[in-house]
């Protein structure tokens, strides 16, 4: 279930802070990507802060918490801040020896790009579950057949469970299937999704306690059994 | 510090998060000099007590410091940035440590959108001040309310459907409306 279009209702929410835990996902996701929903976003935000500047009260902080902020940090590296693309450029300031072939830095530079990608795509998929607030995470296991595959499924308090998922998009004629595995074993269908990239897809089938999952790829119709071995597995939830 | 109106410069704020990313714990306490004050007020609204609120600043700038690195211009000010970090911090909080009893106190104290020990004109301009209290004076009772339950409370908005007994469709609307009216006036007044 990928958000297509811009989710212009649902916006004001997100940028308080108020959607569900799924709503919010999504269009965590959709921000992402979309140049127009981030500036809007943005917009909100600062009326946001506006207002919590004169709503916020005026108590003054104990005395030596700037001191302890700043102490605790001097000396250290903020090691899961820097941006991949921050890294690239520091490890590319760094003196080279001449001798080294042009070869081997367009070979460097390519790794780079592609360990950057994937990188930026875990960065995203890391986002979409920091936004669960109030639900247990399983994560999933990929087989050998994608083993860059991620996926974990979410079961909030409330509502239907759901799975955050970083796939490509399937072939042509193909569509992502998730399953839910109860003893038998029994795979019940449990919905598809077309979508690549990081998605989410809420299942429409129950599970209960110990219950296994599985995303498969099937035909477009999807399928009442699995037809293929899973590229995403978790034995028990 | 307290009596001064700061307005800081938004290209300043930027160099001060590259620092950050950098490594340079100075600058992050520059960072809590211009912001540190309405921060650490918000949190103290969010949550139940003064000790609270001081750990979960510190929690908050810790997290500065980690996402200095990805912080872009292009999502918002540095100051919105900083907000929604400590804001989330709160709720985060609230739901992993916050005991019930504390949160019903908050349900109360979030009732208002408007404290009435304001920091505002330590960080905004004493003429801007008046005219965001205006434009959050002009809202709808009802708006302000689901406003203040969401950003004070942390409530979702089933949750403040739920609390308040309201259906979830008016709850929504009543959300988008205030947030599309708080910016829109708020850009006409700037």
């Amino acid at each position: 279930m990928s958000v297509e279009r811009h989710p212009t209702e649902d916006l004001p929410a997100y940028a308080l802070g108020a959607l569900d835990t799924v709503e919010n996902a999504a269009i965590a996701d959709h921000v992402e990507r979309c140049d127009q929903c981030t500036r809007d976003l943005a917009r909100f935000q600062d009326a946001l802060y506006q207002a919590a500047a004169i709503g916020a009260v005026d108590v003054d902080a104990p005395r030596n918490l700037r001191a302890r902020i700043v102490l605790r940090h001097r000396g250290s590296r903020p090691h899961a801040a820097t941006s991949w693309t921050a890294r690239i450029a520091d490890t590319l300031m760094r003196p080279v020896p001449l001798a080294i072939p042009a070869v081997l830095v367009v070979i460097l530079l390519v790794s780079f790009a592609v360990v950057g990608l994937n990188r930026q795509q875990n960065d995203r998929y890391e986002r979409a579950l920091a936004g669960v607030a109030d639900g247990r995470v399983v994560a999933l296991t990929p087989t050998g057949a994608n083993p860059d595959a991620r996926a974990s499924v979410v079961i909030p308090k409330q509502g239907q469970p759901y799975l955050v998922v970083r796939l490509p998009v399937p072939p042509s004629g193909k569509t992502w299937e998730a399953w839910v595995l109860k003893p038998g074993p029994t795979a019940v269908p449990a919905g598809t999704s077309n979508a690549g990239d990081i998605f989410i897809l809420v299942l429409t089938a129950p599970i209960g306690a110990g219950d296994g999952v599985a995303i498969t790829l099937e035909p477009i119709a999807g399928s009442q059994q699995p037809t293929t071995a899973p590229v995403l597995v978790a034995d028990k939830t | 510090m307290r009596s001064a109106v700061v307005v800081p410069d938004k290209a300043d704020d930027v160099r001060l998060v590259e620092r950050i990313a950098h490594g340079d714990a100075e600058a992050l306490g520059e960072l809590y000099d211009r912001y540190g004050r309405v921060a650490f007020g918000v949190l103290y609204r969010m949550l139940p007590g003064p000790e609270t609120a001081e750990e979960v600043a510190q929690d908050a700038f810790h997290a500065v410091w980690r996402q200095a690195g990805s912080y872009r211009t292009e999502r918002g000010s540095v100051r919105t940035w900083l907000l929604a970090i400590c804001r989330h911090a709160a709720i985060d909080w609230r739901r992993t440590r916050g005991k019930r009893v504390e949160r019903e106190v908050t349900i109360d104290a979030a009732a208002e959108l408007v404290s009435d020990a304001r920091v505002d004109e330590r960080v905004l301009t004493a003429l801007r001040a008046e005219r965001v209290r205006a434009v959050v004076r002009e809202l709808p009772d009802e708006q302000r309310q689901v406003l203040a339950l969401a950003f004070w409370g942390g409530y979702s908005q089933s949750e403040i459907a739920a609390r308040t007994d309201t259906p979830l469709g008016t709850v929504k609307s009543r959300v988008r409306l205030a947030m599309n009216k708080l910016r829109e006036r708020l850009e006409e007044e700037s």
